[in-house]
């Protein structure tokens, strides 16, 4: 499958913090990418990276051919005009203009890009809005008068519209109950099937475990593993990995490895030019005082780690 | 309190519209016979040293007094309002320029400026109230700067560039209807100063040429005769007293519930 | 030790938003309330803290503790059981903190008002206190204000403040849903340890079944005010009585990672004080049938207290 987005050793820094540490990944035409990593690990500076929203000092990003680190002023207008690439917000409330009914919101981006007539714009925000399985009586409303599960499904309609090629999905679940997590996850699942691709943020591994095709997982700003989501999360190569798996809560209690076996002592400086996980790495050795390349294991994985291919047989059972 | 105010500014508007139709009498007919004279039944404020009609005066000085007011308050708004929301999306360079113009017209008194322009560009109740307008700007400025500060980061407006909108159409539909009502409100309190302030000004002699009657007119010319009739001043006072807090209770009361919302 | 009986709470002063709840807890005993937003799990915990938010009152009904009545509390009353004998943390850590205090000032102020731990005593007991927290450099936090500390951190913080004066309950409202997966991990831990070591009852707040089924063994499930079902986790789990505990099990984390299709819940849960006399899940439930419409009483099935007429005949599927 071809990159419909090729995110070239992308570097971002706020006020000389460096938040994004050179990371490379490529989005496949027709996929449904998952990203995962916790606060402060990078991933939502990347989606924002993508869509023009963050700082980036070097790096390429090329969507389609047209390289988005280079546009500025009008031309990034017009390019956003196409609508073809999509950021979702995490937030609902905040990402609505709470004076907009539903329909001013979903419509906004037809109104922006000035190519459609009123009739035509009222046509597929009820389209789309049918397309995320809201009842077109809540065209009227506000933010503020519909339910947190239909506010999100506002935003995906909101994005849907304009007809975009790749969706960004910012945590778009992290704000609602198993049932609406689900339906939101069910909607972007169903957006694959109609050539859609999508991007999304999320720290529920199990239900994104249910729709992704692929996983990379990031942290301190660096891309430490990615592959298909079902084998890296069954077979973590990453030990940050495998510490996501195991904490993922689940009604059934079971856990090849104990999270607690995964947990690093924490008391192991971090250099700057060494691995972003050594300080809480159990695992951690002199090796990992240099950064880790990311390298290739099974033709469709990589992971960056020196010790992918011992540390399992250093964990301790029962510890 | 907030049906009273609307009713006497809905009467100050009537006077304003209506002005010397309204007027019992002629307001220039002088009447020696009549001179300071205390109300009767024919003149129920009574007449002034040259014998007009009190009431008359001040009822046909309506249109001149609210007319300059408003004058001033819409040059304060276009002069205050568009640099406001430019200081905030037009980038560093304008938004230092306007910061420092508007820190320098702040330090200018009201009635001073009014005086200087008048002498420079001559003696009218219009060049007055552009004086006082142009003072009214920060104001305005800095009521709509306030509030256009926060959604210059609302996700909201990022999230309306993010679908290539210009600056001038996140202005229009995200932006206005949250700055409009703070400026609404801004206005109806500068409206009672701008009343004030034209009263001040026509209590100087300046702007109106006499014989024309104005709110601060009639007052000033009262005073001049304390001796004879103490009481006479505390009718144009009055009205623009009144006046001045019905705008006022207005203003705090929308104030009031755009807080609550 | 923990009783409530037949509780009511009433919000906007007529609406029922909690009804019939009645639920015991034992000493060292760990129960989840889970539900989905709306359902009174929150407010049925906030009766039991005595911290209703305004609008809501207790209608009817006991919560006692021991043999103190809490429902017939006065302020100076409340006083001595909250933090005495019962502790409590919340969702968002850092509003319950003051951010112009050391963690540790604000923890030594419980230690000296619920254990009159005289002055000098108290910085070794607080540092002692939080190094029991898991936290590992507990000097250095002890001298920190909340706004340097992550959210993982202060909930820690919050929870040895809740400790403080070694209370015999803790109640944990949505305690560790902000957090990331493997922070939340560490905290469900804790709580779990706390139990443990301190013989600690734990009274646990969630919308996610996956992390009651963590650390509770015994779980109620809340539907539009009611429990609707309550038992021992393992079991509720492996075998639902109840469509709606059933439902909910079908859309929570499983812990695996296949790709699947999501389920979700269809239709809505009733407004609050909006359902009739009859079962409140019926115009959700697949299994509804005519007698549902008919007022549903408590009735007993094995180890499980259940609110369904069905209720002994439906094998429902468990994970």
């Amino acid at each position: 499958m071809a990159a419909l987005l090729d995110i070239r050793d992308v570097t971002v820094e706020y006020d000389g913090h460096r938040v994004l540490d050179g990371v490379s990944l490529a989005v496949r035409a027709g996929e449904i990418l998952g990203v995962i990593g916790e606060t402060g690990s990078g991933k939502t500076t990347l989606a924002r990276a993508v869509a023009g929203l963050a700082p980036v000092r070097s790096g390429h990003i090329d969507f389609a051919g047209t390289e988005l680190t280079a546009l500025r002023g009008r031309a990034l207008r017009a390019w956003r005009r196409t609508g073809a690439l999509q950021y979702v917000f995490q937030d609902p409330l905040r990402a609505l203009d709470p004076q907009h009914t539903v329909a001013a919101a979903v419509g906004e981006g037809l109104a922006v890009a000035g190519t459609f007539t009123a009739p035509e714009i009222a046509a597929r925000v009820e389209g789309a809005l049918a397309r995320v399985g809201l009842d077109p009586d809540l065209a009227g409303r506000r933010p503020g008068e519909i339910s947190g599960g239909q506010r999100q499904r506002v935003l995906l309609a909101r994005a849907l519209a304009v007809g975009p090629r790749l969706l960004l999905c910012d945590e778009p679940v992290s704000a609602l109950d198993a049932s609406n997590r689900n339906h939101v996850l069910r909607l972007l699942a169903g957006l694959r099937d109609t050539g859609v691709t999508v991007v999304v943020i999320s720290h529920d591994l199990s239900s994104l475990a249910g729709i992704a095709d692929r996983v990379a997982v990031l942290y301190g700003g660096r891309l430490v593993e990615h592959g298909p989501i079902g084998e890296v999360l069954t077979a973590p190569r990453h030990p940050y990995t495998a510490l996501l798996a195991a904490s993922s809560p689940s009604v059934r209690r079971v856990r090849p490895i104990p999270a607690a076996s995964l947990r690093g002592p924490g008391d192991r400086a971090v250099l700057p030019g060494g691995c972003s996980y050594a300080g809480r790495c159990p695992f951690a050795t002199g090796a990992c005082d240099t950064a880790p390349a990311l390298s290739t294991v099974d033709g469709d994985r990589a992971v960056a780690c020196h010790r992918a291919a011992e540390w399992r047989g250093l964990v301790q059972v029962g510890s | 309190m907030r049906r009273l105010a609307l009713a006497g500014l809905l009467l100050v508007a009537v006077l304003a519209v209506a002005g010397g139709l309204l007027a019992p009498h002629d307001p220039l007919h002088q009447d020696p016979d009549l001179a300071l004279h205390a109300p009767t039944w024919a003149h129920p404020f009574g007449t002034d040293y040259l014998g007009r009609d009190v009431l008359s005066r001040l009822v046909a000085g309506t249109g001149a007094t609210v007319v300059a007011a408003i004058e001033s308050v819409g040059v304060g708004l276009l002069l205050g309002v568009a640099p406001g929301l430019a200081s905030l999306w037009l980038g560093r360079g304008v938004e230092w320029v306007l910061l420092r113009a508007v820190d320098a017209l702040m330090t200018l008194p009201f009635i001073v400026f009014a005086v200087a322009v008048t002498g420079i560009l001559g003696n009218g109740l219009t060049q007055a109230m552009l004086a006082i307008g142009v003072l009214f700007a920060p104001l305005f400025f800095r009521v709509t700067r306030a509030a256009g500060l926060a959604l210059t980061r609302a996700q909201y407006v990022e999230a309306a560039e993010l679908f290539g909108a210009s600056r001038a159409r996140v202005l229009r539909t995200h932006v206005w209807g949250k700055v409009l009502p703070t400026v609404a409100v801004t206005a109806a309190q500068a409206t009672g100063g701008a009343l004030l302030a034209v009263s001040s000004l026509t209590f100087l002699g300046i702007g109106v040429q006499p014989p024309a009657p104005t709110w601060g007119g009639v007052l000033a010319s009262d005073l001049g005769f304390l001796a004879q009739q103490p009481w006479a001043p505390i009718i144009p006072a009055a009205l623009i007293a009144l006046t001045v807090a019905a705008l006022n209770t207005l203003a705090d009361d929308r104030g009031a519930l755009r807080a609550a919302r | 030790m923990l009783r409530v009986d037949d509780l009511r709470v009433t919000v906007g002063g007529d609406l029922e938003a909690v009804r019939e709840v009645s639920l015991t807890l034992g000493p060292g005993e760990a129960l989840g309330l889970v539900g989905e937003s709306g359902s009174g799990k929150t407010l049925t915990c906030r009766a039991v803290l005595g911290v209703l938010p305004p609008g809501a009152a207790v209608a009817g009904g006991r919560v006692t503790l021991g043999e103190v009545e809490l429902t017939s509390l006065d302020r100076k009353g409340w006083d001595r059981v909250r933090g005495g004998r019962i502790g409590a943390v919340f969702q968002d850590p850092a509003s319950y903190l003051n951010p112009s205090l050391t963690v540790g000032r604000q923890l030594a102020e419980q230690l000296r008002l619920k254990r009159g731990l005289p002055r000098k005593a108290t910085r070794a007991a607080a540092v002692d206190l939080l190094a029991a927290m898991g936290i590992r450099r507990p000097e250095a936090v002890h001298d920190q204000y909340p706004h340097e500390l992550s959210g993982g951190m202060l909930q820690r913080a919050l929870i040895a403040i809740a400790v403080a004066g070694e209370p015999e309950l803790l109640v944990a409202d949505e305690a560790t849903t902000a957090l990331d997966p493997a922070v939340q991990a560490e905290v469900l831990e804790l709580l779990g340890d706390l139990r443990a070591r301190r013989g600690l009852a734990l009274l646990l707040v969630s919308h996610d079944l996956a992390v009651v089924a963590e650390v509770c063994d015994r779980v109620a499930v809340f539907y539009a005010g009611q429990i609707v079902e309550q038992g021992p986790t393992a079991s509720v789990i492996a075998n639902p009585r109840h469509p709606y505990t059933a439902a909910l099990l079908r859309v929570a984390s499983l812990g695996d990672w296949r790709r699947r299709e999501l389920e979700v819940i269809p239709g809505r849960p009733p407004s609050v004080g909006a359902s009739g006399p009859g079962c409140a899940f019926a115009e959700r439930c697949a299994h509804a049938a005519e007698g549902c419409a008919a007022p549903v009483p408590l009735s007993i099935v094995d180890d499980r207290v259940v609110r369904c007429h069905r209720a002994g005949e439906l094998a429902l599927a468990g994970a």
